[in-house]
């Protein structure tokens, strides 16, 4: 899709294109209309001054004698040209001006008739022509019909349109561009409130924040509260979704702890009653554990920090396993973010935890790098090593098998681990397992992350 | 040994008292938080066990109470909740250890009595004896404020010895802070402890903190910084 201010700058630039388009040529068919007005009236100015000034000569042909004060009739090529006819295929005057350059000077008019018309001289150049027919009365009776005509050159006209044409086009272009540049200008003004709900958006997916800003244009108000609503109805929800699992877990528990309670070692069908205590109560915490994993799937992820979460599973790991001497060494950047649910990644990472500590012979490391240049949900890298027996290359894939019954899973390993992979691949990300330098497992969640 | 039982499950809570009972114990009832609150300040409690989901005062407010009130005593949680969150805050909150319900009466019997080997139970967030300095909630251990990696044993030890600083500590009070039964520990054990505490510690041999006494124990010579 273009965007908003594409499409507003390609539509007004098509507009002004066929206005401008369309004033120019208004404007110079406008313009030659009055050029060639003026030029007419020129013209029979000419004619009036040559007719005015026709006198019989001797022979009794009627010549002007305007050729004698009018320069440019006199001047050969002045592009002020007369001649009469008498209706013969040449005329019988022609100014001198028009000697070879002008031979033609179009057809005779009867008496009373007036024409203009376009012509075209020895050279080639253009001219325009008046002709006029009259009869002319002799002194001493009968008459002649002669044709007068002025014909004068169109060059300095033809400039003049042209002169006028450029500054029109000149004049256009430029009112054009600047227009163009203040609708630009005024576009990216009035777009910002776009641009920024945009850019918070992209925070808020981010989890850079937690909602948008609340003052904004009255055109972006409602739909700004309403992704705000939806932001916190949605985080909300998942609390309260977890409160809710969280009461369920304790309600299903407790009659199993009642059950085990009961049934101490020695009464009669105790053992048996335990067997299946423990199965009702790994698949509860298996059922519960997934559900209670929010994944990617929520609106408006937040950022959290990696390091202050694997502190606080490093010292109940240290309290819970404390019959054990071990080390548990962190190894975390405090600027590496997980972009996503705090709880997720504490129970993912602290499952993690507890099998490297219940494993190990004497050493857990955890350690956690971003990794630059793979996909957005792989980002954050999170390795929990152990110096215990490993897990057997032949195992790694049965104990990460997906929907693997919770009472067949390996005590320790299997259960958590699953869930551990369902929830990285809620992120987009995954859980692999190789081999620690240390000697043990090495169990590596990628999921999406970024720096402070 | 003198122990509080809240829970608010009535099977449970008898279930307990018998095992306990008969486990040695003298068990002291509580079927709610306020009820506990009221025993743990009133007893002279050695440890309690509690629940985290109480009526009338919930079981983590239950334990920051306590521990406001400058009560000592080693406490075990049980709880049904079991998402990693739940055991951090409960642990956070003044906890020193935690059983997932539904329990083993031995899981639990096994942790209250490390528990109770291990004294001292709640110490201040903090302890400091000249540059070593020791985190008792995240427990971390730093000297002239870098980061030293201790394992737990030896952060137990050096905990201990730190909390009595000035006092001589026998092996086999140091052997009671590591192993919940009372096997017959080789003491070798003890001195390889404290090797390595003296290694990590003051690799420059430079602090001298801990203090060898032939034939009665350590003593830890750095005295508690004021404050």
């Amino acid at each position: 899709m273009r965007s908003v201010s594409q499409r507003l700058l390609i539509s007004v630039t098509v507009l002004m294109l066929l206005f401008f388009g369309m004033m120019a040529a208004v404007l110079d068919a406008r313009f030659r209309k009055v050029a060639e007005k003026s030029l007419r009236e020129l013209l029979d100015a000419q004619m009036v001054a040559l007719i005015a000034s026709a006198e019989p000569d001797d022979s009794g042909r009627i010549l002007p004698g305007l050729a004698d004060r009018e320069a440019r009739l006199a001047t050969p090529g002045s592009g002020l040209y007369a001649a009469v006819s008498d209706g013969a295929s040449e005329p019988y005057w022609r100014s001198p001006s028009a000697a070879g350059r002008l031979q033609q000077f179009g057809p005779a008019q009867p008496p009373g008739e007036r024409d203009f018309r376009y012509i075209t001289d020895l050279r080639g150049a253009r001219l325009a022509a008046v002709s006029r027919g009259l009869q002319w009365e002799a002194d001493g009776g009968g008459s002649r019909n002669l044709t007068f005509t002025v014909a004068t050159d169109l060059a300095p006209f033809d400039t003049q349109v042209s002169d006028f044409r450029r500054g029109l086009v000149k004049g256009f272009t430029a009112l054009a561009v600047a227009l163009l540049l203040a609708l630009a200008l005024l576009l990216r003004w009035a777009l910002t409130p776009l641009r920024r709900l945009a850019s918070q958006i992209h925070a808020v997916e981010r989890g850079d924040r937690d909602s948008l800003d609340s003052s904004w244009p009255t055109e972006l108000d409602g739909v700004v509260a309403n992704l705000n609503t939806l932001l916190t109805a949605e985080r909300t929800r998942i609390a309260r979704y977890r409160d809710t699992l969280g009461n369920l877990a304790h309600s299903l528990k407790t009659p199993l702890a009642v059950l085990r309670a009961t049934f101490t070692h020695g009464r009669p069908g105790a053992e048996q009653v335990n067997v299946e205590v423990d199965r009702m109560t790994a698949i509860v915490e298996h059922q519960l554990r997934r559900a209670a994993t929010s994944g990617g799937a929520s609106v408006g992820r937040q950022s959290v920090e990696v390091l202050p979460i694997a502190q606080e599973l490093r010292g109940a790991m240290l309290k819970a396993h404390g019959n054990k001497d071990f080390s548990l060494e962190l190894a975390v950047p405090a600027d590496v973010l997980f972009v996503g649910d705090r709880d997720d990644l504490m129970e993912a990472l602290g499952n993690l935890m507890d099998n490297a500590a219940k494993w190990c012979s004497g050493r857990v490391r955890v350690s956690s790098l971003l990794q630059a240049g793979v996909g957005a949900g792989q980002k954050l890298r999170i390795a929990v090593e152990d110096d215990g027996p490993g897990i057997a290359s032949a195992d790694r894939e049965r104990v990460l098998q997906r929907g693997a019954r919770a009472d067949e899973a390996t005590p320790g390993h299997g259960l958590g681990l699953t869930m551990v992979r369902d929830m990285a691949e809620l992120y987009g990300g995954q859980l692999e397992i190789t081999e620690s330098a240390l000697g043990g497992a090495r169990l590596e969640l990628r999921l999406p992350g970024r720096m402070r | 040994m003198r122990v509080l039982v809240v829970e608010d499950e009535q099977a449970i809570r008898e279930a307990l008292r018998r095992d306990l009972t008969e486990a040695g114990f003298n068990v002291d009832l509580a079927a709610d938080g306020e009820e506990g609150l009221f025993a743990g300040q009133e007893y002279p409690i050695d440890v309690a066990v509690i629940d985290l989901g109480l009526p009338k005062l919930p079981g983590l407010d239950l334990i920051r109470r306590l521990r406001a009130k400058d009560k000592r005593f080693p406490i075990l949680i049980l709880t049904a909740r079991d998402r990693w969150q739940d055991k951090v805050e409960g642990l956070d909150a003044g906890a020193d250890d935690y059983v997932a319900k539904p329990f083993q009466f031995e899981e639990v019997l096994a942790r209250l009595q490390a528990l109770l080997r291990r004294s001292g139970g709640w110490a201040t967030s903090s302890l400091a004896c000249g540059p070593i300095v020791l985190d008792t909630r995240a427990q971390t251990v730093s000297v002239d404020g870098q980061p030293v990696e201790l394992t737990t044993f030896e952060y137990r030890i050096l905990e201990h010895l730190m909390l009595k600083a000035g006092e001589v500590i026998s092996k086999t009070d140091l052997t009671e802070q590591l192993y919940e039964q009372d096997y017959d520990r080789d003491s070798n054990v003890i001195e390889v402890f404290i090797g390595r505490l003296r290694r990590k510690l003051d690799p420059d041999d430079r602090i001298k903190p801990i203090e060898t006494l032939r034939g009665r124990g350590y003593r830890f010579v750095l005295p508690r910084n004021a404050g």
